[in-house]
């Protein structure tokens, strides 16, 4: 039977994979590794027999333990250090996005007592590592929109001076937002109306049929980033054109159908491989 | 040559490179964190270096690499300096030994050190120098940090030394312990260890000047790599030469090495 060690965060976060790990757990020797209770130490090194990993969460202990797993051995870690690591970096995801040849919406880091870059702005945590959720504070202002996220500015407030920078996302503005799950070259996709319009009560997700630009854009993200899974927003400006405006490492496998055997199932090939 | 220069401060070592390298009849913008803009604006040097090791900087240098503009140091390296597990894994393929270490919640710490595995010593995660480093003789030296995680690395009782590196020039001072850069030294002869371990270290990486924190176990003779560092301040350089033009000349040559790869 082979072994599949799950690295996450703590006991909530086992539960939101319930049915990922019981599925799993048909197939294969399944182990669980908790960021809470683990301790990662250089010697005596912990020895790893597992065939594959799947991490769910973004915290440093995970990433170092990531980065142990694939320095001192040659399991395959899904998705990998640098995924991972990049995915919760704004400001670096955006730089390669954008490297890569992918629109991605203007945007600057700059100290936060300096003037807003663009008319219409987003303001967005510049590590996105903490499982909080997006609060935005919205204002019209002489008929521009400034949308600021409360976590960016509690880390931009944050007790350490160096740190007091906002990362600015120029304003798409756009009817739907896009999201795509992408399961290795599995696509599944859906809108919503944006959070934007509506922050207090966000109206479910829709499944849509394939959007072939989006198909192109989110296997050549995935492929930049180097992610295995993960989920990715755009919106359409009115131009027509999709701006990649967020995109996680570690999505919520539960919105798609059937999600937790279509992960378990992939997961199970790429031990094969 | 326009030259932009990403350092924490525009005085000590900055402060003295800006002044060799006007005098070399380059212009030299300074970005401090009062300044430093991370997008286009920020691309109208010819060349840039990465003076400080902190976040932004290091963003404002994969920027740069990114769009194809010569940077030195390396900004990933720069990195890989800066976070301990890391720099565990550089000193590791360097074949140059380090302490052992422990990272984790408070938690996994109390379940899982023994009383043999003290005396430790705290350090954080990202970052050199010695603020917040202290030694911990026991368990109960550790406070509780909700949802934070520690590092503790193994103290190793001995002699510490700092050795400075640029180009051929090595020059080992003796330290107290646990102390940054900017303590009192007192300089050493060069054992033939700190040659083969600066040797090796700039071999891998291709580094032509920093520093190693080295310490010289007392009960077994050993020396371990406790904390490299990328672009010390050099403020306790006791040898032969003047530190600025000996760096200034490197980075110049540099730029023209990195400008030829292009």
């Amino acid at each position: 039977m082979v072994k599949i060690g799950i690295i996450i965060s703590n006991k909530h976060k086992k539960h939101r994979l319930k049915a990922l790990i019981k599925y799993l757990k048909q197939k294969a020797e399944v182990s669980i590794y908790r960021e809470d209770n683990y301790l990662l130490q250089s010697s005596p090194r912990h020895y790893f027999n597992e065939d594959l990993f799947f991490i769910k969460g973004k915290g440093n202990l995970i990433l170092s333990l990531v980065k142990c797993i694939e320095k001192e051995t040659s399991i395959p870690t899904i998705n990998s250090f640098k995924g991972i690591w990049l995915a919760m970096n704004r400001f670096l995801n955006s730089v390669y996005l954008r490297k890569a040849g992918i629109l991605v919406p203007d945007y600057t880091l700059i100290p936060e007592q300096m003037k807003a870059p663009f008319k219409n702005f987003i303001i967005k945590n510049i590590i996105d590592q903490k499982s909080s959720t997006f609060k935005p504070k919205i204002q019209f202002i002489s008929g521009n929109l400034h949308v600021s996220d409360e976590r960016a500015v509690l880390e931009a407030q944050g007790s350490q001076r160096f740190y007091h920078y906002y990362f600015y996302q120029r304003f798409i503005k756009s009817k739907w937002e896009y999201k795509v799950y992408g399961i290795g070259d599995q696509l599944f996709y859906f809108k919503q109306v944006p959070t934007i319009k509506n922050p207090h009560r966000v109206k479910p997700k829709m499944e849509i049929d394939k959007i072939p630009e989006l198909e192109e854009l989110v296997l050549k993200a995935k492929d930049a980033l180097s992610l295995k899974i993960a989920s990715i927003d755009f919106l359409k400006s009115k131009d027509g054109l999709y701006y990649l405006t967020d995109i996680n490492s570690g999505p919520n496998i539960n919105t798609i159908e059937n999600g937790p055997k279509i992960v378990g199932d992939f997961l199970l090939e790429q031990i094969k491989k | 040559m326009k030259i932009g220069l990403l350092t924490k401060r525009t005085t000590m070592l900055a402060g003295k490179l800006i002044e060799f390298f006007e005098t070399n009849n380059h212009e030299v913008t300074p970005y401090t964190l009062a300044d430093l803009t991370i997008d286009k604006s920020l691309l109208n040097n010819d060349y840039y270096i990465l003076k400080s090791k902190q976040l932004f900087f290091l963003y404002a240098g994969y920027f740069i690499e990114a769009n194809n503009l010569p940077i030195f140091p390396n900004p990933n390296l720069t990195y890989k300096h800066k976070n301990r597990i890391e720099a565990h894994y550089l000193i590791k393929k360097a074949e140059l030994p380090s302490p052992d270490y422990f990272f984790g919640s408070y938690k996994a710490l109390k379940q899982n050190l023994l009383n043999t595995h003290f005396p430790l010593i705290i350090k954080p995660t990202m970052g050199s120098g010695s603020r917040g480093v202290r030694i911990i003789n026991r368990i109960e030296d550790l406070k509780p940090m909700k949802g934070q995680l520690i590092y503790l690395e193994k103290y190793i009782e001995g002699t510490h030394y700092n050795v400075y590196f640029i180009g051929n020039d090595i020059c080992a001072l003796e330290k107290p312990p646990l102390s940054d850069e900017h303590a009192e030294m007192t300089k050493v002869k060069i054992s033939s260890d700190m040659k083969e371990f600066i040797s090796k270290w700039t071999n891998r990486y291709d580094i032509p000047f920093g520093h190693l924190d080295l310490v010289r176990e007392e009960s077994t003779g050993k020396l371990y790599v406790v904390d490299p560092g990328t672009f010390p301040e050099f403020d306790n350089w006791k040898c032969e030469g003047d530190p600025v033009s000996k760096i200034g000349n490197i980075l110049l040559e540099k730029y023209k090495n990195l400008k030829n790869k292009k």
